[in-house]
């Protein structure tokens, strides 16, 4: 058996190394794969600033759009018809 | 929260005053919506899934104990009326998710050298694009993803959550919930790493 995972291997397994589900053996054999490839390094590094990211991009815009509002607008006049009755 | 003559805005939309609801809500509702749609990718859905988040606030509002941000509280709300209205739907498209990994065999070999750019999120690499660009060329990378593979990636990546509630709202195991993260954001990855660094001419 192989102890050096290939870039496949290491590309295949980065989200359970990084949440820490891997035996020791995997563990310790991509950790130093990584130390040796920069190409997996670097998408380690990208996968870990990936949420950082993401969250950036897809952060709420400072107004709702007009769907959000009209169905906001319909609810609230529903409930003020609904306590009137 | 207080109004300049002291009346408690929680207490009155509790006891039915629509205004305070309002002044409750609204401040939030971007970011309300936002979630939502964020999970739902569809604006009809999404629009059914504030609704009824609306509808729930406004019914459990006498529960809401205060304990934590009446915002946060109603977030929560929000994000589980649109995985109820996700759970309820037929998603009408295929699997759209490719093997980024199997589709590229590298025999033990590094990737291309591209591919060993770090993705910078610094400010540079934003001001290479509008952040709306940015936003609009992200959400059709969503809406590109199996349904399986946004709802992980979206919990997990913006939302959160911990692999553990995942597995248990989505009812599969905590290994599923990691494969589909990892396949969802290398999906990601590969679509928006060259919006993001460009490709070199």
């Amino acid at each position: 058996m192989n102890l050096m995972p290939s870039c496949k291997d290491v590309r295949e397994n980065l989200t359970e190394y990084m949440e820490g589900k891997l035996p020791l053996s995997r563990r310790m054999g991509i950790r130093i794969h990584l130390m040796m490839c920069k190409v997996c390094d670097g998408l380690l590094h990208t996968l870990q600033t990936l949420p950082t990211f993401a969250k950036e991009v897809l952060r709420a815009p400072a107004e709702a759009p007009a769907e959000a509002k009209e169905t906001y607008d319909r609810f609230l006049k529903n409930i003020r018809e609904t306590s009137k009755s | 929260m207080e109004t300049p003559n002291g009346t408690h805005v929680l207490e009155r939309a509790i006891n039915g005053d629509s205004d305070a609801f309002g002044a409750l809500v609204e401040p939030h509702l971007p970011m309300f919506y936002n979630a939502i749609y964020r999970i739902l990718g569809d604006r009809a859905d999404s629009q059914d899934a504030l609704q009824d988040a609306l509808m729930a606030i406004h019914r459990d509002l006498p529960k809401f104990e205060g304990r934590s941000a009446f915002s946060s509280w109603a977030y929560r709300v929000c994000i589980n009326n649109a995985l109820m209205v996700r759970r309820a739907r037929v998603r009408r498209k295929e699997d759209a998710m490719e093997d980024l990994v199997s589709q590229n065999p590298d025999e033990g070999r590094p990737m291309d050298a591209d591919a060993s750019l770090r993705w910078s999120t610094d400010p540079d690499a934003f001001n290479k694009i509008e952040h709306k660009e940015m936003r609009e060329k992200m959400m059709a990378v969503l809406d590109k993803m199996s349904d399986a593979h946004r709802v992980v990636f979206i919990l997990k990546d913006l939302e959160d959550w911990t692999t553990e509630a995942i597995a248990e709202h989505l009812e599969i195991s905590a290994s599923v919930v990691r494969q589909r993260l990892h396949r969802g954001r290398l999906f990601v990855l590969e679509r928006m790493r060259p919006f993001v660094l460009g490709r070199p001419t």
